[in-house]
């Protein structure tokens, strides 16, 4: 038969008509929608807070106005900065740790049926107990270097990931595998080019939880054991009645949890790209 | 038949599969079934859902372990996946982050081949299925024919000898899967392999084969291993012919025995005679 059989031809129609769909443009505004809301919605719970705070003449100790936390922040930024690099530099150690650890124990449970049905439950209720509440433990064991709470924080952001991970491998389309199989594929090579890819989503939706996980888990260590850092910081300020440079702490702290996470989402959107269903 | 005096290539002897599902219960999925196969030949093997035709082909595959019995394909014994063997399964399998032309390379990149030299096969077999201006396409920018379409040229990109084709079209609507049959004996009889198609669309099975095996529902037996004498290339229109709907008529009935002879006729109902049955 030529090229040009019936079926071929009924592609073609397909073809073309593909090509035309068009997509309708939205109104400029329905776009930045999403965006616009939630500020919006910050600003006016600020300017409420704000105007609350003035009317009621609420002294700064109780509850400073955020005009006066702006200006303490631009006061005591030197210092923030400096207290800000401790927390960070354990927050990211904390994660990679997780990660490399949540993700590699993720790997050993799916192809070993024998530690699954061992580790899996175990780790199910283990992810269930306050974990915060082992912090001091970790003083116990690891002292109060900044080695005990990356250990600590590692420890509290790791169960997230091993569950995602672990949920994420074992949904891989069995279909695909058995393709894998069929064409002699090595269970390395199958990882590698069916059942990580496929798992990555549910990865990232641990890794972005683990992320805010770490940076709690550093402040807790931080509020026990530091003698630098945001957490012991706050604490330090809210021994001094420094209501305003509390706030000014947490908010260097929110920045920093934003941009971390944001990391982690970012990194999740360029893997996405090459590797989302769509 | 085409080639009736040439050599036996797939070689099923006493094959039966039990599955043991906590000891006591075990299931009998296919029962010492035993068939050749001839190099170049297109067999049907059609049966009811459910009925272990599936089992058998993946048996053939080396996807699944046979409980008894010995399958050679030419002349060696299977103890596992080959790649003399390509297999289509009811799902494309396609990975949804791969462009069409980069998943009918997957199996090369498994195999370890060098991607670039079968980039222009590939390329030109996206174009005999009426692929062309597609190769960038992801998956679910493509309709379900399709799809599979990029699954049967993936399927031949790596010149399998044997095809094993497990209901590769069941999920496509009745117009698409015409078109399918009609590419697929198009392509069968540029590239001659010796394929193995399961089905349970009796119309299908006649069109496609040389030769079509009944199979009874579980325990799965051959009850009717019927030539079908129609030459080739063949025209969708021999559908429409006396001789077609007499063979399929018979094969029904066929079917209908020995599904009659396992559960007891149903009361009341007259046996059922086709008119071109005899």
């Amino acid at each position: 038969m030529t090229a040009e059989s019936p079926a071929v031809r009924r592609i073609s129609s397909l073809r073309s008509r593909a090509g035309s769909t068009q997509f309708l443009h939205r109104p400029n505004l329905r776009r930045l929608r999403p965006v616009a809301l939630p500020i919006a919605t910050a600003a006016a719970f600020l300017a409420v807070w704000q105007i609350t705070v003035m009317s009621l003449r609420v002294p700064a100790v109780i509850l400073p106005t955020p005009l006066q936390i702006a200006a303490e922040v631009f006061r005591a930024l030197p210092i923030l900065l400096v207290q800000a690099v401790p927390t960070t530099l354990d927050s990211l150690l904390a994660f990679s740790l997780a990660a490399v650890l949540g993700i590699g124990l993720a790997v050993v449970i799916t192809y070993s049926p024998l530690l699954r049905d061992t580790l899996y439950p175990n780790l199910v209720v283990f992810q269930l107990i306050p974990k915060i509440a082992l912090a001091p433990l970790f003083v116990v064991w690891l002292g109060i270097s900044s080695e005990s709470r990356v250990a600590f924080a590692a420890f509290v952001s790791f169960f997230p990931i091993v569950i995602s991970a672990a949920v994420g491998f074992a949904n891989t389309e069995q279909a695909t595998l058995r393709l894998c199989r069929s064409l002699t594929a090595s269970e390395w090579q199958s990882f590698v080019a069916v059942r990580f890819p496929f798992a990555l989503p549910a990865i990232f939706s641990g890794l972005k939880i683990a992320m805010t996980m770490a940076i709690i888990g550093v402040i807790i260590g931080e509020f026990i054991s530091a003698k630098a850092g945001l957490g012991f910081y706050i604490l330090y300020a809210g021994g001094r009645m420094e209501t305003s440079l509390i706030f000014a702490a947490l908010f260097v702290l929110c920045v920093i949890g934003i941009a971390l996470f944001g990391a982690v989402a970012f990194a999740e959107e360029l893997v996405r790209r090459s590797y989302g269903r769509r | 038949m085409r080639v009736a005096e040439s050599e036996t290539y797939v070689e099923v002897a006493q094959v039966s599969k039990v599955y043991r599902s906590g000891g006591a219960d075990a299931v009998e999925a296919v029962s010492s079934v035993s068939f050749g196969v001839p190099r170049g030949q297109f067999v049907a093997i059609l049966g009811p859902s459910g009925c272990g035709k599936s089992t058998l082909l993946m048996m053939v595959g080396g996807l699944e372990p046979v409980t008894a019995g010995t399958i050679c394909i030419g002349g060696t014994p299977m103890t596992g996946p080959r790649t003399s063997i390509g297999v289509m399964f009811q799902d494309p399998t396609l990975l949804p982050w791969k462009s069409a032309i980069d998943n009918v390379l997957f199996p090369l990149r498994v195999l370890k081949r060098p991607l670039d030299a079968y980039r222009d096969s590939a390329r030109r077999l996206l174009d005999r299925v009426g692929l062309d201006g597609f190769e960038r396409k992801k998956p679910h920018e493509l309709s379900g024919g399709m799809r599979q379409r990029v699954a049967i040229c993936r399927t031949l990109v790596y010149d399998p000898e044997l095809l094993l084709m497990d209901e590769p079209f069941s999920a496509l609507d009745a117009i698409t899967r015409d078109e399918m049959n009609e590419l697929l004996l198009d392509l069968w009889q540029q590239y001659t392999k010796t394929a193995l198609f399961v089905t349970h669309s009796i119309r299908e099975a006649v069109f496609l084969a040389d030769r079509v095996l009944v199979m009874t529902r579980r325990p799965a037996t051959i009850v009717e291993d019927l030539a079908i004498p129609f030459p080739r290339p063949r025209p969708m229109t021999i559908g429409e012919t006396p001789a077609f709907n007499e063979i399929c008529g018979h094969l029904r009935q066929r079917i209908e025995e020995s599904h009659y002879r396992e559960h007891g006729r149903p009361a009341g109902s007259a046996p059922v005679v086709h008119e071109h049955a005899r």
